[in-house]
């Protein structure tokens, strides 16, 4: 257990450097320059630019700006070529801001999918399994926008649920429960529709897994030793279809830092995934990196996650 | 004299069909039989003559649809099983009665320990506490086989070897003492050495416990050991029936007694073993007549135009042969 826990760790350091000199170079390779970014501008005389290459080192060679840019990292003095902001603080802030919406999303698409899911597997090709098939697929090759601007529409005129952004303007004034409230109402819309496209796609899944298991010998010997129905689905089926699902369960941690960069850009949240989107478009390299690397840290730590709970749920596997 | 009390199990009539593609597939045509108390009945044939679908139309295992009880009846105990509701239902499966299925590397969840599994079947039928059940699951593994239960009954069962895990099966259905056992080619799975040990618990067993076994097999080395009783089976009929002492000494189907030529014995050292020409029909698209016409050896014009019925030889030798019928007493014929 320990050594795997060591032997694991190593892997995931040396994948990690690699990763980082990959997304640098790809980074680096993209067209378009930090010092170029808007060349028709009379500003940008050749003087300037040249300080800019040299204030933000993009004179020197490739391994040194590589070695600064880390240096800066991890001492936590990397900052933004936009604002000059310490980018692990814009990070922060932005962070916070999707947190809400990661985690009312996350809860909504996993403790819907596995109900739905598992009731379609056991009344297979019942009525049930049909309308949540056919909804399923109607809400998966439906693109996001614009089902979120139909939902817009819907909401805003016949609910009168406040939508864009995370809080009505001027609503800090306010006494604290309605601008605590005025910040769910914010969060529903946004978080519902990031969960139903998940919904859709983990409920199918949920229902693949489960049908091949209730077709498994052991279910039928569960059905044989006089097993009540809930007990043979519930307790025999549902512990074995759920086992992939732990793998899943890690990967669902690199999602903190994704955001998503549709749905926060329709509804103007100010959340990681426009922070991203932004930085591209500016060519902000600090800003780039910093998500990418955590991103990476995430996704190495979310696979260690899922190997550990997989040794929890499967007796059959032993981590050495 | 047995009195009809006696009768475990007694199944008229059954027919079995599957709907899918195609014409439907008669897997179970009409088949009697019947199990008294603590005797064995073995049911032969190849595969896909129906007899797994027949065992699993008693513990109402089979997927329905795509199966469908077409016509007959299932008695356990005189109560006729297709019309108990579901909870009577599974208060017979396990507790009146339990079955052994075929793969035992598949046959137990991977996820629980086998104690849990034993256990979870005597609570389940009997209001016991978990420390009972624990014990007489230590019982039971003893009871089996198993060497140091009180260790092995933690372990999972990817833990335990194929054999041990038929045992553990045999345990399981064993737990709440049922009156019959059911066991679907319980062997077949495993080495041959490790087969006769599982015949050979499954015997004492049954002498301890005395129960009644309705034992399937496609091979009748196996029926010779255990059985008092034999149902042949064919293409979903059964083809002839009778005990042990008449099947093996006077086996008049001709199907029968290809198996017995193919069956490999100390006097055929060294010659090459008979085998039947042809495989089983499909279930959808049985021959008209007798279903074994196409690979019979004396088949007749008659054979394939009429389905046969039972012919009576005598001391419930049955036989679904009216040619042998005819024949018998003027020599028999033999086959190679």
């Amino acid at each position: 257990m320990l050594s795997f826990l060591g032997r694991s760790l190593i892997q995931k350091l040396v994948t990690l450097f690699f990763v980082s000199v990959v997304s640098f170079l790809v980074i680096k390779l993209a067209p378009g320059q930090p010092s170029q970014i808007d060349p028709l501008n009379p500003k940008f005389t050749p003087e300037i630019v040249e300080r800019i290459r040299k204030v933000y080192h993009l004179d020197q060679p490739l391994h040194v700006q590589y070695l600064l840019y880390y240096k800066d990292l991890f001492t936590g003095k990397v900052v933004s070529w936009r604002d000059e902001r310490p980018v692990l603080g814009k990070i922060w802030e932005r962070f916070l801001n999707s947190l809400p919406l990661f985690i009312v999303g996350t809860l909504l698409t996993w403790t819907f999918s596995f109900p739905v899911g598992i009731r379609s597997a056991i009344h297979r090709d019942g009525w049930y399994d049909k309308s949540t098939t056919l909804i399923s697929y109607f809400l998966i090759s439906i693109p996001g926008f614009f089902f979120a601007y139909i939902l817009i529409i819907l909401v805003v005129t016949k609910l009168n649920v406040p939508v864009i952004d995370m809080q009505t303007f001027g609503v800090t004034s306010a006494s604290p429960l309605v601008h605590f409230m005025d910040r769910l109402w914010h969060l529903v819309l946004p978080s519902v529709l990031g969960a139903t496209g998940g919904i859709a796609v983990l409920s199918r899944y949920v229902r693949s897994q489960m049908l091949e298991i209730i077709g498994q010998d052991y279910v039928r010997t569960a059905k044989a030793k006089g097993l009540d129905e809930d007990r043979v689905y519930y307790r025999h089926a549902l512990r074995n279809a759920l086992l992939p699902f732990v793998t899943m369960f890690g990967m669902i941690l690199p999602g903190l830092i994704g955001g998503s960069v549709i749905i926060e850009s329709i509804f103007s949240w100010p959340g990681m995934g426009r922070l991203a989107y932004e930085a591209i478009l500016g060519r902000d390299y600090p800003v780039i990196l910093t998500i990418n690397f955590i991103s990476a840290v995430l996704v190495l730590a979310g696979t260690l996650v899922s190997d550990l709970l997989y040794m929890v749920v499967d007796p059959r596997i032993r981590l050495e | 004299m047995q009195t009809s009390n006696d009768i475990v199990l007694s199944v008229e009539n059954l027919q079995v069909h599957f709907h899918g593609e195609g014409p439907v597939a008669k897997a179970v045509d009409g088949i009697d039989y019947q199990i008294r108390g603590q005797q064995t009945v073995c049911i032969v044939g190849e595969s896909g003559c129906g007899k797994t679908v027949t065992a699993l139309a008693v513990m109402g295992l089979l997927p329905q649809p795509p199966a469908q009880i077409a016509a007959g009846a299932i008695y356990f105990r005189g109560q006729s099983l297709l019309e108990m509701s579901p909870a009577e239902l599974r208060a017979v499966r396990g507790r009146g009665i339990a079955m052994v299925f075929q793969e035992p590397m598949t046959s137990l969840n991977p996820v629980f320990t086998i104690g849990d599994q034993i256990s979870e079947m005597i609570r389940t039928h009997e209001p016991v506490s978990a420390s009972d059940a624990a014990r007489r699951v230590l019982q039971l593994l003893d009871d089996v086989g198993i060497p140091d239960p009180a260790r092995r009954i933690k372990d999972y069962p990817h833990q335990l070897s194929g054999g041990q895990r038929q045992r553990v099966m045999i345990a399981m259905a064993l737990a709440c003492e049922p009156d019959l056992i059911i066991a679907d080619e319980p062997t077949t799975a495993l080495d041959v050495t490790v087969q006769a040990q599982i015949l050979k618990l499954l015997r004492d067993l049954q002498a301890r416990k005395k129960m009644a076994i309705q034992y399937i097999t496609h091979d009748l080395g196996v029926v010779a050991a255990i059985a008092d009783q034999v149902y042949v089976m064919y293409a979903g009929v059964i083809a002839e029936q009778g005990t042990t002492d008449h099947i093996f000494k006077n086996a008049a189907h001709p199907y029968t007694r290809a198996l017995l030529a193919a069956l490999p014995t100390r006097n055929k050292r060294g010659l090459r073993l008979y085998s039947i020409p042809g495989s089983v029909p499909h279930p959808a698209y049985k021959p008209k007549g007798c279903p074994f016409h196409p690979r019979c050896e004396l088949r007749q014009p008659s054979c394939m135009e009429d389905f046969p019925q039972l012919c009576d030889f005598g001391k419930g030798h049955l036989v679904r042969c009216p040619i042998t019928f005819a024949d018998r007493g003027a020599g028999k014929q033999r086959l190679t």
